[in-house]
């Protein structure tokens, strides 16, 4: 809502308060001024001229030597290039000396005539161009034929100006108006409001107009018939303030339905009469197949959801939404009816949000009229009507109400009660503070006890409804920094994370401990991205939940996997010069349990990682991809920090998005909680990120698992001693099979601490298709110190288990 | 040989031995010249056995000359090994000498998005106060994120957020106040509620420097008998002098919001100009970082708390708006980018 300063002053005193101050004010009652722009952009010394000749300049096509009257003893010449340019016009002349928003104005030779000023576009005066037709934005910027020769411009225009542009917040709908606003600045101010006496209407007699209302959706419906009426220009100052307040001038009837609409917050109609077939207004709910050509020149189709104004054979208009082009006025209208009435605020908004028209109209409708503005914006229009366009009204005002709701036009009695205003404020406000807030605010008050009252809200408020409401007025015209700072009085709580918070937590301080790098994607993405996995066609991942209507063609549809988002961000780096990451995100995805969606789906929370592009070399080392093992070292050390190292197993596992040779997944208590590998080389080639390691892991099933309760093992007593093997095998055979078989071969001995890979080595020396893999043992027994032959024989049944179950040979060295 | 010969012997003996152990260069040399001067057949080992040739009152006065220089010759000898040793040490750490502005072998450190830090840092101050944290599904119904919270269908204020709605009655939420209605409706009738919600959000807005069509929120809710606006202000006080130093001040400023009544944006004094005025904030000196307020009765009592005695605060704040202005971010996109050359900034410990 654009605010004038001007206008406001007619209805507040506000000598002492400047359009700054008033912007602090209504920031600080929660009226957020977002900018205060002063009309006059810097004009000074422009006059009105009056063009007494206009000549064509001796050497330029396109330039004219214009005599230009400026009130003074001598006319002045000017060269203008400007293609409307015309003897006898008014115009905007700039004499030497002058400023305008662009520069200032001096004595110029233009191809060598001398030019004494400039005559000037809206343009260059700094006028609100979009708010001016074309004919005044293309050329001069000509000015009414009564305009006076000589007078200042920025007085003519009343530039002197300021806008306050304030934010309004979609309850203060009675802020939508002059006088609305004129009321709370009053409040804030503690002054008196300065309107002019309340308008009664002046006509008599029988209106030609009869109005007929069908639906509970219209409370009443007013109208007032001119004849007579002259269409043209409204007058300056009506334009300017219709601009000021960003409303483009359009003619007399409409400026002045406009205008009223600003200063009263009621919306205003005017139908051509001669259009209205039996001059007869019809409100009643659109029928199925009807349509209208609006005002914009669109085929609207209406239905029986539409609030439709029609005349006794045909739709004229959409109810507080848009007028006709059938009942439009136009350059030969000579007899008017207006419409002043109140229209259902749903429907209005429903049929506007149909038909996506957002109208002036439309939004003070769905945000709640006052009604007892109906009557006094047609008197107050009735008024400007007969002053401005010399037109008579006819007959009296046409008053019907609804068969629905009745307008309640008295205040609405609201229960307050002081002592629950501090407490909930925190506040020690007297209770005559409190009625003095609500005299300011013009609501009466009505005192049962002490402390219980009844506020009388007039339905201009229709914000205020509740106590809570009124606890709001006291607090914001009292102020709020009245309000102390101190903290609940409440019992002691202890603060508390879920589980799945505290995982969350944990994985990524661990996983930033190991180097990687956290990222946060967008969890909207497109259901072609889901293609680069190679999921079948009826994988649930091709199950992605779509936008209803999605902002931009990239991001349709939520995840459901992860992959996509983490590749999206290893393309950018790549593309942008780094060379490598390991970069992880704890985030859900969202698997629906059916499509169409029904019910709200499953919010999966999981981890996933991804390893690409060029290991940062360290001093002396040279750079390498990331491998599977990379990420391997990284999820044990994870699983280790959480506790469940020792319970994981690595198992070769298919992924139709991984390596099917070089990915597995985690079992923990023979559940699987995650899985990784290299990427499938067609699904790095389809996201185009080369080779890459990705990993996802399943927070919430992780989270479920129930782990033993664990303590410390007693530090040993006795030495330890390691003996390493080193044997040869089929490249084939897992290095954790060959692991647990030593385990199992040990276990009846119990002297086996720990056996762990420490080499392992294909190439030369070694036969084609074989390996060679080291182990080292460590063996101790608790109650002694072990000897070489009892060691030795342990030895030598991991040996035979080897050979036994793999083929393995020993590697002599 | 009187005892004047002997002695003067000796002086030569010890001249000669001092000489000798000066040129010495290494502990070899060394040795050498203690197993020749001090050992058990050097000359002056000689000279006190012949000592007995002397007549008996002399033997003293040539015992103590001998004592005497093999006294300093010991001592010369500990000075020179002391000096050889010192020499040697120096010698050994000249050739052992390494380049310490060559970089340190380190383990890379990995880092946590600015986000995460950010709104970890604020959930734990709220922990601290006793919160607890609740996070909530991001596909909400329409019932959650608006009617319960006093927007009904058609209500004008439902223009303030534009909503990806996935079915009529689905949307991704627009805001973390669901988890306030959630909440209240999971721990009704017991009091006080404590909650810090965070979580994402979605609105239908073009991807720019200051919006962005995924975000995230925080937000907090107490509920409990007798609470009141000050505890909203001073709680989020509290927050403000934890997250942007203890010398901020807050102010309150009237707004609205469908569920709270009374409503209010919290401002801070420019972290900017401290106050004074600059770009940032457009000259008011103040920033207005979250929105807050006392719960709606409605909302209240829809959630199954009676509002006539019960009573509750509300806040919401974003994350992204505060780690902007902490870490002096200009555009939200950049949160989004994931640039590992802005992200790896954060590898500090925040």
């Amino acid at each position: 809502m654009k605010l004038s300063y001007q206008w406001i002053s007619q209805y507040v005193d506000l000598h002492d308060v400047s359009p700054e101050a008033l912007a602090e004010l209504l920031t600080r009652a929660g009226l957020e001024v977002e900018a205060v722009t002063a009309r006059n952009q810097g004009v000074r010394g422009v006059v009105v001229g009056e063009v007494l000749d206009c000549q064509p300049h001796p050497n330029a096509d396109r330039l004219r030597v214009c005599t230009v009257n400026v009130g003074a003893a001598e006319p002045s010449i000017i060269v203008c290039g400007a293609s409307n340019v015309a003897v006898g016009q008014k115009v905007p002349t700039a004499l030497p000396g002058a400023e305008l928003p662009g520069g200032s104005i001096g004595v110029a030779k233009l191809r060598g005539v001398a030019s004494h000023g400039m005559l000037c576009s809206a343009e260059e005066l700094g006028l609100e161009t979009k708010l001016l037709g074309k004919e005044q934005t293309e050329g001069l910027y000509l000015l009414p034929a009564d305009a006076p020769v000589g007078a200042d411009l920025v007085a003519y225009l009343h530039l002197d100006d300021v806008v306050l542009d304030i934010g309004l917040t979609p309850n203060r709908s009675d802020c939508l108006s002059i006088r609305g606003l004129a009321h709370e600045i009053a409040a804030l101010l503690d002054r008196p409001t300065t309107f002019p006496e309340r308008r009664t209407p002046t006509t008599e007699g029988p209106s030609p107009v009869s109005i007929r209302i069908e639906t509970p959706l219209c409370a009443r419906y007013e109208a007032q018939v001119f004849d007579g009426v002259a269409v043209g220009p409204s007058p300056v100052w009506m334009q300017m303030r219709l601009m000021a307040m960003g409303i483009r001038p359009i003619s007399l009837p409409v400026d002045i339905t406009n205008y009223v609409m600003l200063e009263w917050g009621q919306p205003l109609h005017a139908f051509d009469l001669d259009t209205v077939r039996q001059q007869t207004i019809v409100v009643r709910a659109g029928r199925a197949g009807e349509t209208l050509v609006t005002l914009d020149g669109e085929t609207r189709k209406l239905d029986e959801d539409t609030l439709v104004i029609s005349d006794a054979e045909r739709a004229i208009g959409i109810a507080g939404v848009m007028g006709g082009q059938n009942s439009e006025i136009t350059a030969g209208t000579k007899s008017v009816v207006l419409e002043s009435a109140a229209f259902d605020a749903v429907s209005v908004r429903r049929t506007g949000q149909r038909l996506g028209l957002k109208s002036e109209a439309q939004q003070r409708f769905e945000k709640g009229i006052d009604p007892n503005a109906i009557t006094g914006a047609l008197v107050r229009a009735t008024e400007l009507f007969a002053e401005l366009t010399g037109a008579t009204p006819v007959g009296a005002p046409v008053c019907v109400d609804g068969p629905g709701t009745k307008l309640s036009m008295a205040a609405r009695a609201v229960p307050f009660q002081p002592a629950r205003c501090n407490m909930l404020l925190g506040t020690d406000h007297g209770p005559e503070l409190m009625r003095d807030v609500f005299r300011r605010l013009g609501f009466a008050v009505e005192t049962e006890t002490d402390d219980q009252w009844r506020v009388l809200v007039p339905p201009r408020r229709p914000d205020v409804v509740l106590e809570a409401d009124l606890v709001e007025e006291v607090g914001r015209i009292a102020g709020y920094a009245a309000i102390p700072s101190t903290l609940p009085a409440t019992s002691t709580t202890v603060g508390y994370r879920p589980p799945l918070q505290v995982l969350s937590r944990r994985t990524r301080n661990v996983l930033m401990a190991v180097g990687m790098n956290e990222v946060v994607t967008y969890t909207l993405t497109h259901p072609r991205e889901v293609d680069a996995l190679r999921v079948p066609a009826d994988s649930p991942y091709r199950s992605m939940i779509p936008l209803l209507h999605p902002m931009s063609e990239e991001r349709t549809a939520l995840r459901t996997h992860m992959l996509p988002s983490l590749a999206e961000v290893a393309r950018y780096n790549l593309a942008h010069g780094v060379s490598g990451g390991a970069i992880f995100e704890v985030g859900r995805v969202y698997w629906p349990t059916e499509l169409p969606l029904r019910q709200q789906p499953c919010e999966h929370l999981q981890w996933a990682g991804l390893w690409f592009g060029e290991l940062e070399p360290a001093v002396g080392e040279r750079a390498r991809p990331y491998d599977f093992y990379d990420a391997k070292g990284a999820i044990e050390t994870w699983l280790e920090a959480l506790g469940w190292l020792d319970d994981a197993r690595f198992v070769p596992v298919r992924m139709h998005w991984l390596h099917p040779g070089r990915s597995a997944e985690v079992q923990i208590l023979g559940q699987r909680v995650g899985t990784f590998g290299e990427v499938h080389p067609e699904t790095a080639a389809a996201l185009d990120i080369r080779r890459a390691v990705y990993a996802e892991f399943d927070l919430e099933r992780l989270q479920a698992l129930t782990k033993a309760e664990w303590k410390v093992q007693r530090l040993p007593k006795y030495p330890a001693s390691r003996r390493d093997l080193a044997v040869l095998v089929d490249v084939g055979v897992p290095v954790q099979a060959l692991l647990d078989a030593a385990r199992d071969a040990a276990a009846e001995a119990s002297i086996l601490e720990n056996c762990a890979l420490f080499d392992i080595y294909q190439g030369k020396g070694v036969a084609e298709g074989q390996k060679s893999v080291a182990v080292a043992f460590r063996y101790r027994a608790d109650d002694r110190t072990l000897t070489d032959d009892e060691i030795v024989q342990v030895e030598q049944r991991i040996v035979r288990a080897w050979a036994d179950q793999f083929g393995a040979t020993l590697r002599t060295v | 040989m009187n005892i004047t010969d002997w002695i003067a012997s000796l002086q030569s003996l010890r001249d000669r031995a001092l000489g000798e152990l000066a040129d010495a260069q290494d502990m070899r040399q060394l040795d050498e010249w203690r197993v020749q001067y001090l050992g058990k057949k050097s000359d002056l080992t000689q000279i006190s056995r012949q000592m007995g040739q002397l007549p008996a009152e002399e033997r003293p006065v040539l015992g103590e000359h001998v004592n005497q220089v093999r006294s300093v010759l010991q001592d010369a000898l500990t000075k020179k090994q002391e000096a050889l040793h010192a020499a040697e040490l120096e010698r050994r750490f000249a050739a052992e000498t390494i380049d310490v502005t060559a970089p340190g072998r380190r383990k890379p450190r990995g880092s946590m998005h600015p986000l995460t830090q950010i709104i970890e840092e604020i959930v734990e101050i709220f922990v601290a106060m006793g919160y607890e944290v609740a996070e909530g599904p991001e596909v909400e119904t329409d019932e959650y994120n608006f009617e319960k919270l006093n927007l009904p269908k058609h209500h004008p204020a439902r223009d303030m957020q534009d909503t990806f709605y996935l079915t009529e009655s689905l949307l991704l939420r627009t805001q973390t106040s669901p988890m306030q209605v959630r909440t209240m409706e999971r721990m009704r009738p017991n009091v006080p509620v404590k909650v810090i919600a965070p979580g994402k959000v979605y609105r239908r807005d073009e991807d720019d420097a200051t919006h962005s069509h995924m975000f995230h929120q925080i937000e907090g809710l107490v509920v409990g008998e007798g609470i009141r606006m000050s505890d909203l202000k001073g709680t989020l006080e509290l927050f403000a002098r934890s997250v942007f130093g203890a010398d901020q001040t807050v102010r309150l400023r009237p707004s609205f919001f469908p569920f709270t009544e009374p409503s209010a944006e919290l401002d801070i004094r420019c972290t900017n100009c401290g106050g004074s005025g600059c770009r940032m904030c457009k000259d008011t000196g103040w920033l207005e970082i979250l929105g807050c307020g006392m719960v709606h009765p409605r909302v209240l009592d829809g959630a199954g708390y009676d509002s006539r005695r019960f009573s509750g605060f509300a806040f919401g704040m974003g994350p992204e708006r505060i780690a902007m202005l902490k870490y002096g971010i200009e555009d939200i996109r950049l949160l989004y980018q994931n640039d590992l050359r802005l992200l790896r900034q954060f590898h500090r410990v925040l």
